[in-house]
């Protein structure tokens, strides 16, 4: 049943121009960052070796991309689930042997799918370099999985905030608001004492800079698999009280 | 009804807030019945049906399809249960036969049985030549087609349909009533219209909901082979004791200032009635058949007869 709502997620994404876009959109923009950083290291003044070009390559490629996917994963999971409400076919769903998690699980691995492909981008631009420089791909994968986690998280915020509104543009607003608001959560650090260092840990934007910078740790493994799980959690308690 | 009952609802209640959408619904509904909800807008239909469907939970009571508890297996009694509400559900980028194979696996139909499934619920609801159709491009009826056809693509044993011949022309009507008729050989069907002469048409029960409560329950089978009443107005003082001693009527009731709702006796006719009557002098100056019992009995429970 999941693969089955993940298929459709992935079909209504491509069968309309949405899919698409996201990716020339995307391609586009990534692509005018990775020849702005190769400027650096080209020419008579260029910057660095092997290492600072890996290094730039993944805070500039999967950096932006993580931002852009800011902005438009919430989007895409709150439309995704909000626009069954609006178009009147969440009643399709909801009188058929389809369990909320199902549902969820099902939108979730559907948007993770085209937000792979967008991951993907950055590397598949640090993959034009091979032969010409020393590129560390080992160093871009960690990074794309970074950036992965990252638009999944993003969604699964979108998917329950999704849940609280019919409208997927308010749903959207909210997603906004709590991931920038955890986003900015270490920065309680440099106001506070030492002491409130776990506020730290709550923000997505440290646990991602790790894997930009190549490094793969199972504690921020472990954060994205439990901050996408809390907001799963609560998406489906909200979704199941819809019915109340 | 002796039939093991399809759908049961035993005290069904749904409340939003302080306002109370329905009160006390009390249902079974067998195999072979076809149930007519009838109610002005705003009567409680909608949410009766999102309740039986299981959209919405009810505040209190339960609701079973054939024998599983919906609230506490919701999953396997929906298997058993088909729906198509106000408005077709439709994904408007989804081809006809992407979209119903998409509704049969939805239903948990085994794979090497949605193929067949598609192309009998096609068959069914006419849409054989559409089925490489767009759905947002398709028309208001034929997307009430394909709201048909997910509704019945997994065989249920329990179908409700929401105000299924909206949109449709008088020639799909007739079609889509002759398939209600079909699909209450195998199943339990409760009808949602505001189309009296579609509910007596098509329905065997009809249930009239005002206010969120039931307001009338009846078998239409049973009134169907009733002979009809006649209207008449009379210019001469007369009454109902008068009227019941002439040889064609076989009970009068009083229907307002010196008019009388007349049943006839077996074998009579209106043209007999209308010849005592003119032998009798009682100035007989309106003689109708009645509109159908249905239509009075709705206009009776929704407290509109003089509007009527």
């Amino acid at each position: 049943m999941i693969g089955l709502l993940a298929r459709r997620e992935w079909g209504l994404a491509f069968k309309t121009p949405l899919g698409w876009s996201l990716l020339a959109l995307s391609l586009v923009i990534l692509a005018w960052v990775f020849l702005r950083v190769l400027d650096r290291f080209s020419g008579l003044d260029a910057a660095g070796g092997g290492a600072g070009l890996n290094l730039e390559l993944t805070h500039n490629l999967c950096g932006t991309a993580a931002v852009l996917m800011l902005l438009v994963a919430p989007l895409l999971a709150a439309r995704s689930l909000s626009g069954e409400w609006r178009e009147g076919t969440f009643e399709l769903v909801g009188a058929s042997p389809v369990a909320a998690h199902d549902l969820l699980l099902g939108k979730l691995l559907g948007l993770a799918g085209l937000m792979l492909l967008v991951a993907l981008l950055p590397l598949a631009l640090a993959a034009t370099l091979i032969g010409a420089a020393p590129v560390d791909l080992g160093m871009m994968v960690a990074a794309v999985l970074g950036l992965w986690l990252t638009c999944l998280l993003f969604a699964a915020a979108g998917l329950f905030a999704a849940t609280l509104t019919s409208q997927p543009a308010l749903a959207a607003l909210i997603a906004y608001a709590l991931l920038v608001g955890l986003s900015q959560l270490g920065r309680a650090d440099a106001l506070v004492a030492q002491s409130v260092s776990w506020l730290d840990w709550l923000s997505w934007s440290q646990h991602l800079f790790w894997f930009l910078a190549g490094v793969v740790r199972l504690g921020d493994l472990a954060y994205f698999a439990l901050l996408i799980g809390l907001f799963l959690a609560l998406a489906q308690r909200f979704l199941v009280n819809r019915r109340l | 009804m002796g039939a093991h009952p399809i759908l049961e609802a035993e005290a069904v209640e749904r409340r939003y807030g302080n306002r109370q959408a329905l009160v006390g619904l009390d249902l079974r509904l067998a195999r072979g019945e076809v149930l007519g909800l009838l109610g002005p807008n705003g009567a409680g239909k909608t949410t009766c049906l999102r309740v039986l469907s299981g959209n919405l939970a009810p505040t209190a009571g339960r609701v079973a399809i054939a024998g599983i508890d919906l609230a506490r297996e919701p999953l396997r009694a929906k298997r058993q249960l088909g729906y198509l509400p106000e408005r077709a559900p439709i994904y408007p980028e989804l081809t006809v036969n992407e979209y119903l194979t998409f509704c049969a696996r939805l239903r948990r139909l085994p794979r090497r049985a949605v193929a067949e499934a598609v192309d009998r619920a096609k068959a069914r609801t006419g849409l054989v030549q559409a089925g490489s159709r767009l759905l947002g491009r398709l028309s208001k009826g034929w997307r009430q087609r394909v709201g048909l056809a997910q509704a019945l693509i997994h065989d249920p044993e329990l179908i409700i349909l929401d105000e299924p011949t909206d949109g449709l022309d008088p020639m799909q009507t007739r079609e889509v009533r002759s398939l209600i008729a079909e699909l209450a050989d195998h199943a339990a069907v409760i009808v949602a219209s505001h189309v009296l002469p579609e509910v007596q048409a098509v329905c065997s029960r009809v249930m009239i909901l005002r206010d969120g409560r039931v307001q009338h329950h009846a078998d239409l089978r049973a009134d169907a082979e009733a002979p009809p009443w006649l209207r008449v107005r009379l210019e001469r003082p007369t009454t109902a004791d008068q009227l019941a001693m002439l040889e064609p009527v076989a009970a009068v009731e009083p229907a307002g200032h010196r008019c009388f709702r007349i049943a006839l006796a077996d074998d009579a006719t209106a043209a007999q009635l209308a010849r005592v009557l003119v032998a009798q002098q009682l100035g007989l100056s309106e003689l109708t058949v009645e509109r159908s019992d249905l239509e009075r009995i709705f206009f009776q429970n929704v407290g509109a007869e003089g509007v009527a």
